[in-house]
């Protein structure tokens, strides 16, 4: 459940990054043409991935339950702890997307 | 148009927030309690010792015990040990002693001895208190339910009153005064909506046959008896037939329900007319086991002879969606990490409630802030925000101090933790009556911060059960319990030094500072 975790997490970082707002504000430019559409995407996907990973793993109740619940917990996380560590939670998020997948491949 | 339905929204958030918010905070906080309710009792009741897991020796040990000394009983009930309850908990009914009557012991789960317990009701009473409130029947309940259409209708109003829902999904900034409080509010709202929104409708389905009964009365009748013995599958069982015939060894029916299904771990089991040809064993699996109450993990035995009479019936769909709904509530199924998240969200569901309080005031108290005094009604709200929230909190912490204080052998001891947490919320009512506004928090606060700081403390010098035995002994629900308790008198310090700390010149937060508003609320005193 820890690489569902890690990838709901990531997928809602990858998310954060898709506004405007935020993209400039953590990464200090401004974003790229199309690439907020990319991140936006990839967001969704890793969010999707991730509950598709639980469900694999813990079965469609369990899984549901559970990929709720680690990605409230990992979204209430990133949004208050934004403010305050952005860069920590930047490279948390980076790691998770290495992390994460790598879990579920090494079970 | 649709600026003045945002309007009334706003509007109905407001007030039925402001009136049913420190009822719901009292609710939404006992409720967070109760999802380590075992554990509570394992702290409150220190002297069961934890062993590890053996359902078939427990059973034997059990049937030990009360084949000595209930051999007479019309039932028995034991509820095996599990990974939450250390204890064997037996408990029989005697002849014609109606339906409430009963003797309840627990068992040491390795000796088979009763153990001598202190006298209390541990997480019991916060379960108890978060859908009772302390009333009599069923008028706490009434209320309780009301509560959560009120949390449902909160939400809702809330969802249309927030305006950026996507926009500002995200956006949390701290240190800008009554900015902050309100992107606080809205981000753990609608961050953590999945579990509010779960957890107050099915606080509605649990009460359904209270709330919405006429289908019920149409086809029962006046007796929801029937209605719940149709919906549990309860079986009848035959009168005793006053022929002795020796009970089955328990264990040996443990297995037979192991080899149909595998691992299965069994919650309770009952015993009907023990030592009676008629004799009936039921085993029920554990709640543990599944997210939704599953009436048709039953067996029933004949206790005289061993053989497999009945399993429960099997559940409907509509019956499963509410068993599911009911059972996400109570959150029986979580294992350690989910039960953490739980108790997570449920304190984000009591900041909410508590933020918008908050807000309610800091909002208002702007408009006087160059007056000498607060207005009446307004005073009336911070009194009552400062006792229903650290007031609170104080109740909870004077509990356990009354639970590790009060004299051993002190007939009726466990109503008087209960009157200690009574009166402690009581003494907190007065203090803020009596004390400035931000002086009052802060005092609380800071109170609150020592009684459950030292908590631990407290633990390890009357039980001598502290951390450093805990710790080494891997009893995890009695550490658990204490760092908790440590880490909440740490936030409350944090809190306190925020309200007691002399607030910063007023002309740098002036506009919309709630440390400003504060300050008016300090000169009304």
């Amino acid at each position: 459940m820890i690489s569902v975790a890690l990838i709901a997490f990531a997928g809602f970082a990858v998310l954060c990054l898709a506004m405007d707002r935020h993209f400039s504000e953590l990464l200090g430019r401004k974003p790229g043409p199309g690439q907020l559409r990319l991140l936006r995407c990839a967001g969704w996907l890793l969010l999707a991935l991730s509950l598709a990973i639980a469900m694999h793993l813990r079965g469609w109740a369990h899984g549901l339950v559970e990929w709720i619940a680690v990605s409230m917990a990992g979204v209430t996380l990133w949004v208050f702890g934004m403010p305050y560590q952005p860069r920590l939670l930047l490279g948390l998020a980076a790691i998770s997307l290495v992390l994460g997948p790598a879990l579920v491949v090494v079970r | 148009m649709k600026e003045g339905f945002r309007q009334a929204m706003a509007w109905l958030h407001t007030w039925t927030g402001l009136i049913f918010g420190w009822l719901l905070f009292a609710i939404f906080l006992t409720g967070t309690l109760s999802y380590f309710k075992d554990e509570i009792s394992h702290w409150t009741q220190p002297e069961v010792r934890r062993h590890a897991l053996d359902p078939v020796a427990s059973l034997g040990l059990a049937q030990r015990y009360l084949e000595a000394n209930a051999g007479h009983a019309e039932s028995w009930m034991i509820r095996l040990p599990n990974a939450r309850e250390a204890a064997l908990e037996v408990s029989w009914r005697e002849p014609g002693s109606g339906r409430r009557g009963g003797v309840s012991k627990p068992l040491d789960a390795h000796t088979g001895q009763p153990v001598e317990v202190r006298d209390s009701r541990g997480g019991e009473f916060f379960y108890r208190f978060h859908f009772q409130l302390q009333m009599p029947h069923p008028w706490g309940r009434w209320l309780a339910t009301f509560c959560a259409f009120i949390m449902l209708l909160g939400l809702v109003t809330g969802i249309i009153t927030h305006k950026k829902i996507f926009k500002e999904f995200f956006t949390f900034r701290p240190g800008k005064g009554q900015r902050s409080w309100l992107d606080g509010h809205n981000a753990i709202g609608v961050l953590v909506l999945p579990f509010h929104l779960m957890i107050s409708y099915s606080s509605l389905v649990i009460f359904m046959y209270m709330v919405m009964p006429a289908s019920i009365m149409a086809s029962y009748g006046g007796s929801t008896e029937g209605y719940f013995n149709d919906l549990f599958g309860r079986e009848e069982v035959p009168k005793v037939a006053n022929a002795a015939a020796p009970l089955v060894p328990l264990a040996s029916l443990y297995a037979q329900v192991q080899q149909q299904v595998p691992g299965a771990a069994m919650g309770y089991v009952q015993v009907y007319n023990p030592g009676d040809r008629n004799a009936r064993v039921s085993f029920t699996q554990a709640a543990a086991d599944s997210i939704a109450y599953q009436r048709s993990a039953t067996w029933m035995f004949d206790g005289a002879t061993g053989q497999l009479l009945t399993q429960g019936a099997p559940e409907s769909a509509t019956m499963m969606t509410a068993f599911s709904v009911v059972g996400l509530h109570m959150g029986n199924f979580a294992g350690p990490w989910l039960r953490w998240l739980y108790f997570v969200f449920g304190i984000a569901g009591t900041a909410v409630i508590g933020t918008g309080l908050v807000m309610w005031l800091g909002k208002r108290q702007l408009k006087h802030a160059k007056r000498e005094r607060l207005p009446g009604e307004l005073r009336l709200v911070e009194v009552l925000n400062i006792a229903g929230m650290s007031g609170l909190l104080l109740a909870v912490a004077g509990f356990f101090w009354a639970n590790r204080l009060l004299p051993m052998a002190w007939s009726g001891r466990a109503d008087w933790e209960v009157n200690s947490f009574f009166l402690v919320w009581l003494a907190a009512l007065v203090h803020a009556v009596l004390r400035p506004g931000r002086k009052a928090w802060g005092e609380q606060l800071a109170l609150g911060a020592l009684a459950f700081a030292l908590l631990p403390l407290l633990n390890g010098l009357t039980t001598g059960q502290g951390l450093n035995h805990s710790l080494v002994a891997g009893d995890w629900a009695m550490a658990g319990f204490d760092l908790t308790a440590l880490g909440t008198g740490l936030f409350l310090a944090w809190a306190a030094g925020k309200m007691l700390r002399a607030p910063k010149s007023r002309a740098k937060r002036a506009p919309g500072a709630p440390k400003a508003t504060i300050d008016s609320a300090e000169v009304s005193g």
